[in-house]
């Protein structure tokens, strides 16, 4: 699905349906161009950004983050970077929730262009915008401008993982400037990709310790409350075989784990392991990553 | 006068019968060696000359002509040499050859200045390629006889230097001490199982140990993605150690090529082991495929019956992993060159390694990575590629804790040895053997599609997992096939007809990275 160039929309700040948050940010963009449906930037707006090289933990944070945003109704906003910003975009549109992606250049060029298949759903599902006019190419001064866009358009901007250099520290900035309440994810001290949301964390941001916190501090219910979701999966678990419960058990502690180190601690064999790890995936309770699993919540 | 003597000689693996044939005529001293000879044939004049004046044998003065025939094909190695030798002391009249010994009787090797016999490479496919072709007793160099008495139906007599082979023909009324060949000749000659290379020696990894011996049994292709340390290497050596002992045709074929590219161990001996190549990342693809003006074997062929191991598989050149494809598919490569066509077997187990980035340390719980997101992405890209859609399983590592590493710490030792895989590995190995007796295929990783249906039935309960997998699971409708032989090398080792569910659910982790990553 290729983006029609006269679907493509213009609109001045002048004009009756310009995000009301962005007329009152300094420097505010004179006009934006977008496609997609532009009203959804009116409901409750909360960024989720983070490093582009991301790790496991990150990508999940993110993706659960953006998803319980969804699920109360509040829009995801990125950037639409490889790593957080892509797992915040997915995380969104996986629960049928609304994201908007506001890119470097203009809103017919793909960048990163292997984030292709994500551009084009988020074309038909969400909304893609920028200030710079169609065909053009994302030049590096103009990413920090777009920051203070994504951090405009939210009355919540929340740092997932970043290091000691990321752009997303920058959108914190803005979001500082433009007294708009800054979160972070916590991480383990002892990870270098945490480190930039720990230090914000220190500086004064707010921690967020579950993924309803978003909701929460937006002054938002999670509508589908953290109950109804426990309680299915509660009901679920109840299915489960004896080795997939032990396993479950094992990885309850939140810490992601590889094959070997279930099957220590179980003492399930190698190939049995594998079964039961496919079996827990297909039923939602844990993910895998490059040989990692890690309890989904 | 005139003499006729037959010899040999080797193109690729195969061989032909040439005849020696000597004159000597009165004139103009001169040694001509005609018959399309290249230089290490042509330069065989001189070694001739010396080998026979120190061995205490006239060199004739005269008009020395000698034909290889057939004369049109081109003769190359040193082969010549012992019957270019005899033929001039023949038809000098030194020596008489009766035609009792002279008939379905080949002599082969390189003449020393001193008189003394040199091995010659390739001696066993040209023994066989004799013997196809009437051929009963070979005169050989003594250092040649190990790799060739494993041949049946055939007598060699292993010499020395050229006095002992003289003074033998002289005497007509001497016994030859032939040796006969016989299989059971290997037990004596081939080096004894290397015990240092064994399962047990691995701590941890588990789960790779689950994923070699699959790979062994059903000979499926594997990916081992890690950061450095993690045990790779280590772990693929002991990979041949747990496919099933080689049986004579297996030794045959092996020692075939490897004495053909002149890679006997000391150049003498069978190869009775399977064998572990590891080709560095900067080998041509001429070395990796076979090639060379006289078509040697490659890395391929010499891994044929054993395994193949490519490390830090992104390094390897794109042109040297496109000519991978056809051996791996065919089991074969052939080259051709203007002086005929040489086909060399090439069936190996492929296993190959690399980092999950360019550092090596990406996802690595300690280390940090010092790769940006781009690197990443491009490093892992460069896996998908016609040689990667071949790979049948992968799987990821990790480095192990000092935990696992120190013995004390162990509290249940789960480690299981090379013996214990193995017998699981032959048993399943058996039970394809019979399933595919008529097909022309030997194990599951060769099934073709038309055939999976037939062979690969699965329980009704294994069925509505697969589907619920391929809903719930980012797994691609290519990778069906795959997980299908996969679990059908997994219901083997476990013994069971039909595909159970958890088999197949067992197969879906080993394609890991058919998942779409972001």
């Amino acid at each position: 699905m290729r983006i029609e160039k006269r679907k493509i929309e213009k609109i001045t700040y002048e004009e009756i349906g310009f995000p009301l948050s962005l007329l009152e940010i300094s420097g505010m963009p004179k006009e934006l161009y977008y496609y997609g449906d532009l009203s959804i930037c009116r409901k409750p707006c909360a960024a989720i950004v983070g490093s582009r090289k991301s790790t496991t933990y990150g990508k999940w944070a993110a993706s659960e983050l953006a998803g319980c945003a969804a699920d109360a109704g509040i829009t995801v906003v990125s950037g639409m970077a490889w790593g957080i910003d892509s797992a915040a975009h997915r995380g969104a549109l996986e629960r049928e929730g609304k994201t908007v992606a506001v890119l470097g250049g203009g809103v017919d060029v793909c960048y990163p262009a292997r984030n292709r298949q994500l551009y084009e759903e988020i074309a038909e599902h969400g909304l893609l915008l920028s200030e710079q006019p169609p065909g053009q190419r994302p030049l590096p001064g103009m990413f920090p401008a777009r920051n203070r866009i994504i951090s405009g358009l939210c009355s919540l901007v929340a740092v997932v993982e970043a290091g000691l250099n990321s752009g997303s520290l920058i959108t914190a900035d803005f979001a500082l400037k433009q007294n708009k309440e800054v979160c972070a994810v916590p991480g383990n001290i002892n990870c270098i990709s945490s480190f930039g949301t720990n230090k914000l964390i220190q500086d004064g941001a707010v921690p967020i310790i579950v993924p309803a916190d978003l909701p929460r501090l937006m002054g938002l219910k999670d509508v589908y409350t953290v109950g109804r979701m426990a309680e299915k999966k509660e009901r679920a678990k109840d299915c489960l075989g004896a080795d997939e419960k032990t396993v479950l058990a094992v990885l309850s502690d939140g810490k992601e784990k590889t094959m070997d180190e279930l099957c220590q601690r179980t003492g399930i064999s190698a190939g049995h392991m594998s079964a039961v790890v496919t079996v827990l995936e297909m039923k939602g309770f844990v993910c895998t990553d490059l040989g990692k699993i890690y309890i989904a919540n | 006068m005139y003499a006729k003597i037959f010899s040999g000689s080797l193109f690729g693996l195969e061989g032909e019968i040439i005849k020696v044939e000597t004159d000597i005529a009165p004139g103009m001293p001169v040694f001509n060696v005609v018959g399309l000879p290249d230089t290490a044939v042509k330069e065989a004049r001189e070694r001739i000359r010396a080998a026979l004046i120190n061995s205490g044998c006239r060199f004739p003065m005269r008009r020395i002509t000698v034909n290889l025939s057939p004369a049109d094909t081109r003769k190359e190695g040193t082969y010549f040499d012992l019957p270019i030798a005899l033929g001039l002391l023949a038809a000098e009249g030194d020596l008489i050859l009766a035609p009792s010994m002279m008939e379905g009787c080949a002599f082969i090797g390189e003449l020393s200045l001193e008189g003394d016999l040199v091995s010659v490479r390739g001696a066993l496919p040209l023994a066989i390629a004799l013997r196809e072709k009437g051929i009963r007793r070979l005169v050989l160099p003594k250092d040649n006889l190990e790799e060739v008495q494993i041949l049946e139906d055939m007598k060699f007599y292993p010499i020395s230097d050229l006095k002992e082979i003289v003074a033998v023909l002289e005497d007509r009324k001497s016994v030859i001490p032939w040796v006969t060949g016989a299989k059971n000749h290997i037990g004596r000659t081939c080096a004894v199982s290397v015990p240092e290379l064994d399962f047990s020696q691995v701590r941890g990894q588990e789960r790779a140990k689950r994923a070699l011996q699959i790979s062994a049994a059903g000979g499926h292709s594997l990916l081992l993605i890690g950061p450095p340390g993690a045990g790779k290497t280590m772990l693929a050596r002991r990979l041949p150690g747990i496919l099933p002992p080689m049986n004579y045709e297996e030794i045959l074929e092996v020692t075939k090529i490897y004495s053909a590219a002149g890679e006997l161990p000391g150049n003498r001996g069978v190869i009775a082991q399977r064998p572990f190549r590891a080709p560095h990342h900067t080998i041509s693809a001429a070395a990796l495929a076979g090639g060379g003006a006289k078509p040697k074997p490659g890395e391929i062929s010499l891994a044929h019956g054993g395994v193949l191991f490519l490390d830090e598989i992104p390094e390897f050149g794109r042109r040297s992993l496109e000519v991978l494809r056809q051996p791996l598919e065919e089991k074969q490569i052939t080259i051709s060159r203007t002086s005929g066509t040489a086909a060399f077997p090439s069936d190996f187990l492929l296993i190959a390694a690399c980092n999950p980035c360019p550092c090596g340390f990406y996802g690595d719980g300690t280390e940090r990575c010092q790769c940006s997101a781009g690197q990443i992405h491009s490093y892992m890209a460069k896996l998908s590629g016609p040689l990667m859609d071949r790979i049948d399983m992968h799987i990821e590592l990790s480095r192990i804790g000092w935990e696992e590493l120190n013995p004390a710490c162990e509290t249940e030792d789960m480690s299981l040895d090379s013996k214990t895989l193995r017998e699981a590995v032959c048993a399943a190995r058996e039970l394809q053997k019979r399933r595919y007796r008529d097909t022309g295929i030997s194990c599951n990783a060769q099934l073709q599609q038309n055939a999976v249906n037939r062979y690969c039935q699965i329980t009704a309960e294994a069925g509505t997992l697969m589907r619920n997998a391929f809903a719930r699971l980012p797994l691609s409708a290519r990778s069906c096939k795959k997980i299908l032989l996969l679990a059908r090398t997994i219901a083997d080792l476990e013994g069971s007809e039909k595909i159970q569910a958890e088999q197949i659910a067992e197969a879906i982790q080993y394609r890991n990275l058919d998942r779409i990553r972001f």
